[in-house]
């Protein structure tokens, strides 16, 4: 009895893991999504609207769903926390506090690092290419996450409960 | 906000601020120093309390020595925050310190300054105004921006109430209760800018001088191309121009006088550094619409205008009533009053003066 209840335990936490895994291939190409939605935001704020790169990131922060929301806020009150921290610090800081807790990977990771040295930095035509180009590097890392998603996105879905089954199989 | 933590060692520092105050003038902004760098903020902060409230210019100039300027003359600063004239003890600013620094006074968005780049300064609220060198970038034969920022110069902005306490009743007509139109000319640094401004803020909430019955404040209009008079910050001035003033921030002075004249119908325009053709044409105009103008220009006399052909024209058609000369030397600062016909009516000390 007891050792029906562990196979079924192992089962099950197989599959949650499965599914877990098989949420984060689909949700990367939609934060992703968001983040290029994002840039474009940024870029209007900065070529129509004059703001300052602090208000720039609240107003973002305001529009976007969590977890970009956190990343885009604590970078702004990084900024506006007068402790003489520069626009790059504040960004990278806060990637680095809060990247973890979305389902983006490194090269996402990467674009965003990258335009950190060049944000707020720089005249306004220079800023809007610097976006213009990170948006366009995000696009291309969001057609290969929807590749993974399309190619794993299922497979890991079965594959949680495949190994729990193999697990189970094993120990008994 | 960003001037918090900053605000702790200024209570700090109240007591011996008020001691300076008297002679330094209000600094409106003490927390100029929170607009540094950390590094280059607490050098500064090591520098001795008494000079601190002195300063009229910090210069940083990236791979050269850290300078600082009072009205005795320039002095380096060593890593230690103390004073040298040796050149090789001194701190040097490096790329990182300039960079932070432009970070830190564009508010992280250099983008939103591009007409401040086009004229080549900032101007940060308090009214402290910095000064930017540079490689330029040009467009179409102007220059368009400035970029590797390298060169900044930090003009600490202080308000001396009362600066105009002894020359108002010079400039006041009493029986037709009206500002004269008046000239004030002296080189620069010598506390032309200063004038004005106290004198906006009088003539507009009406203290016309210690000895003059109440009058009512006038309507007092500014044209403050450089944001000195002013210190406008998204178009608020930081200083007290007084209540009834208005100002029209970094605008063209012949343009702006006309605006000012066409749109806020004022009985005082106070106009900075005139000069030109066009100025002199709209100073003209404000004149024979019943407006008084008191304007300032570079000179230390009337003879050295003449030789300025707009501005010949304005004296041969005897257009300002009154002259008004400054000259500041040790910290004093000396005016001479003339009238219509330059005769000369008052020579008078005026007390310490600073720049602003």
């Amino acid at each position: 009895m007891l050792k029906l209840f562990g196979a079924v335990l192992i089962l099950l936490s197989g599959t949650l893991a499965g599914f877990h895994q098989a949420a984060r291939f689909a949700a990367r190409p939609k934060q992703i999504r968001e983040l290029i939605l994002a840039m474009q935001r940024l870029e209007t704020e900065i070529s129509y609207g004059f703001t300052p790169l602090p208000d720039a990131f609240r107003r973002l922060a305001g529009q976007l769903g969590e977890p970009l929301r956190s990343i885009f806020r604590s970078a702004a009150s990084h900024m506006a926390s007068g402790s003489g921290i520069t626009a790059q610090e504040s960004i990278q800081r806060s990637l680095h506090d809060n990247w973890k807790r979305t389902a983006m990977k490194a090269p996402e990771r990467d674009i965003l690092h990258q335009l950190s040295f060049t944000l707020g930095t720089s005249d306004r035509q220079d800023q809007i290419k610097h976006i213009a180009l990170a948006a366009q590097q995000l696009k291309h890392e969001e057609a290969l996450a929807r590749d993974e998603q399309a190619k794993y996105e299922k497979i890991s879905r079965s594959l949680g409960l495949l190994i729990g089954a193999l697990i189970v199989i094993l120990i008994f | 906000m960003w001037y918090k933590k900053h605000l702790l060692v200024y209570k700090r520092k109240a007591h011996g601020l008020k001691r300076r105050q008297l002679g330094g003038g209000r600094i409106t902004n003490p927390n100029w120093l929170e607009l540094f760098p950390d590094r280059i903020k607490s050098i500064l902060l090591a520098l001795p309390r008494e000079l601190l409230g002195k300063l009229e210019e910090v210069r940083i100039r990236e791979g050269r020595p850290l300078e600082v300027n009072e009205s005795g003359g320039h002095r380096f600063v060593t890593g230690q925050g103390q004073l040298t004239l040796d050149e090789d003890k001194a701190y040097r600013p490096n790329r990182d310190d300039s960079r932070r620094f432009l970070d830190l006074i564009s508010n992280h968005s250099l983008y939103t300054l591009e007409e401040e780049l086009r004229k080549g300064f900032i101007t940060v609220p308090g009214g402290h105004r910095i000064g930017l060198a540079g490689r330029t970038v040009l467009a179409g034969g102007k220059v368009e921006h400035i970029r590797d920022i390298s060169g900044f110069n930090i003009r600490i902005a202080r308000e001396i109430r009362g600066a105009a306490n002894a020359v108002l009743p010079f400039l006041y007509d009493e029986r037709e209760r009206r500002m004269k139109h008046a000239l004030i000319l002296s080189p620069p640094q010598h506390g032309k800018t200063t004038l004005l401004r106290d004198l906006a803020r009088q003539i507009s909430s009406g203290s016309i001088g210690a000895t003059f019955a109440k009058a009512a404040g006038m309507k007092v209009a500014i044209i403050d191309e450089r944001s000195e008079i002013a210190g406008s910050v998204n178009g608020v001035p930081s200083f007290d121009v007084g209540s009834r003033t208005d100002v029209m921030d970094a605008c063209p002075k012949a343009e702006g006088m006309m605006m000012m004249i066409r749109s806020m119908s004022p009985d005082v325009l106070i106009v900075d550094e005139i000069g030109r053709e066009e100025d002199a044409e709209a100073v003209t105009e404000a004149l024979h619409a019943g407006i008084s103008v008191i304007a300032s220009a570079h000179g230390s006399g009337p003879e050295e205008l003449r030789n300025r052909p707009a501005m010949k024209r304005l004296m041969d058609d005897r257009m300002f009533e009154a002259y008004v000369m400054l000259h500041r030397s040790r910290g004093k600062t000396v005016f001479r009053v003339m009238d219509r016909q330059m005769r000369l009516l008052q020579l008078q000390a005026k007390g310490e003066a600073h720049h602003a």
